[in-house]
């Protein structure tokens, strides 16, 4: 599968006031893309952290659903942090990531082990309570609506193909911190 | 643990407390242990136990995205450990956040093992630009509210590191 097409499939199922956080890589290429009407938080670098920002957004508004877009090299760079959101147990977080084996952004290199890292296996096994793998899109679909009618946490890892992605050219028109304030500035007026 | 450090842990969360913290994250330090019990037991402050300490960094930071202000416990080694995070929401994303950080390796130090971190941590912080400040005793506990508007105006992570008298007292050390 596409990751433009996870990415679709995603966006066709998330509710109109769903956040998203998408941590780096072709994961957020994908779901910028999307043009998605979703406030969208990007949350690297600093390469790893995404799903830690995702929780500490999560814990504090917790009228609001963050759903985080995640790529396989950012979550292996901190696998801790699976326990640490099992834990913590946020109803209002729901993760999935893209599995590209790859660090596509880097350069394309394998993750170490790349093709036989389960990700559902590790996060089961760090405490999670609900968790789904897709291999191609009829299961995607199903899954990410599964994980989107979900009471509770819960975390989809899906399969998508290996596609170049090379760093963006030059920057946006404006900074991280100008994104930042923007996307405070939109969840603060949506209150 | 002795009674000096519930009481000087029940100062420092009232510090925290007038500064409208409401999410901590924590990782412990032997000396960091009534801080850590008694912010467990704060109704006030949502208490989120992590396993790296970068990953308390990236909570703070999405809670204080989210408005709301937060604080990272934790040892200095741990801000050793978080030196890419740490430097990415001070000055890529300005997200405000407090960190306390007990302060392993100085004269108040018996253990070996811990001399490193004392050694390195105050021109780690200089070279990250993150402003920092040391509470030698619990008498100086407004810097911890003080450090934490400091954080906000700033809009980004400011350190206060906490020496062993700061947390315990005079007990022996352990
Ligand atoms: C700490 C750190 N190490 C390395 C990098 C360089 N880097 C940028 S993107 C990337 C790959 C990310 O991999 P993944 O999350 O799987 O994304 P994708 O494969 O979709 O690009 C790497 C290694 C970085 N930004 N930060």
């Amino acid at each position: 599968m596409r990751r433009s097409v996870a990415a679709r499939l995603m966006r066709e199922r998330l509710a109109p006031s769903d956040v998203v956080v998408c941590g780096l890589g072709s994961t957020a290429r994908a779901w910028r893309e999307q043009n998605a009407p979703h406030p969208t938080y990007y949350a690297s670098d600093p390469m790893g952290m995404a799903p830690a920002l995702a929780l500490g957004l999560a814990l504090a508004r917790p009228d609001r659903r963050i759903v985080l877009l995640e790529g396989d090299g950012d979550l292996a760079m901190n696998l801790g942090v699976l326990i640490t959101i099992a834990g913590a147990a946020p109803a209002n977080l729901r993760v999935a990531v893209f599995i590209n084996d790859r660090y596509e952004t880097g350069g394309g290199q394998p993750l170490p082990n790349a093709g036989r890292i389960s990700y559902v296996t590790l996060a089961a096994g760090a405490g999670w309570p609900w968790t789904g793998e897709a291999h191609d899109e009829a299961q995607a679909a199903r899954l990410f609506a599964a994980l989107l009618e979900l009471p509770q946490l819960g975390l989809v890892a899906v399969h998508v193909d290996a596609e170049e992605s090379p760093y963006p050219p030059g920057p946006g028109p404006t900074s991280q911190a100008e994104d930042r304030a923007l996307f405070q500035r939109r969840l603060s007026d949506e209150r | 643990m002795s009674g000096d450090g519930q009481a000087h842990a029940e100062r420092i969360v009232g510090a925290l407390l007038r500064a409208g913290v409401e999410i901590a994250a924590s990782l412990p330090d032997s000396w960091l242990s009534p801080l850590i019990e008694r912010i467990s037991n704060e109704p006030k402050i949502r208490h989120i136990r992590v396993t790296r300490e970068d990953d308390g960094a990236g909570v703070c930071a999405g809670a204080s995205l989210g408005g709301k202000r937060a604080v990272l416990v934790c040892q200095n080694a741990g801000l050793l450990l978080s030196a890419n995070a740490l430097a990415g929401y001070a000055h890529h994303h300005q997200l405000p956040f407090l960190v306390l950080a007990v302060y392993r390796g100085s004269y108040e130090d018996r253990f070996y093992y811990q001399m490193y971190k004392g050694l390195v941590t105050e021109p780690v912080l200089d070279a990250l630009r993150i402003p920092f400040h040391v509470v030698d005793r619990i008498e100086d506990v407004a810097i911890v509210e003080e450090a934490a508007r400091e954080a906000s105006l700033a809009r980004r992570p400011v350190v206060v590191l906490l020496r062993r008298a700061a947390l315990l007292g005079d007990a022996k050390a352990s």
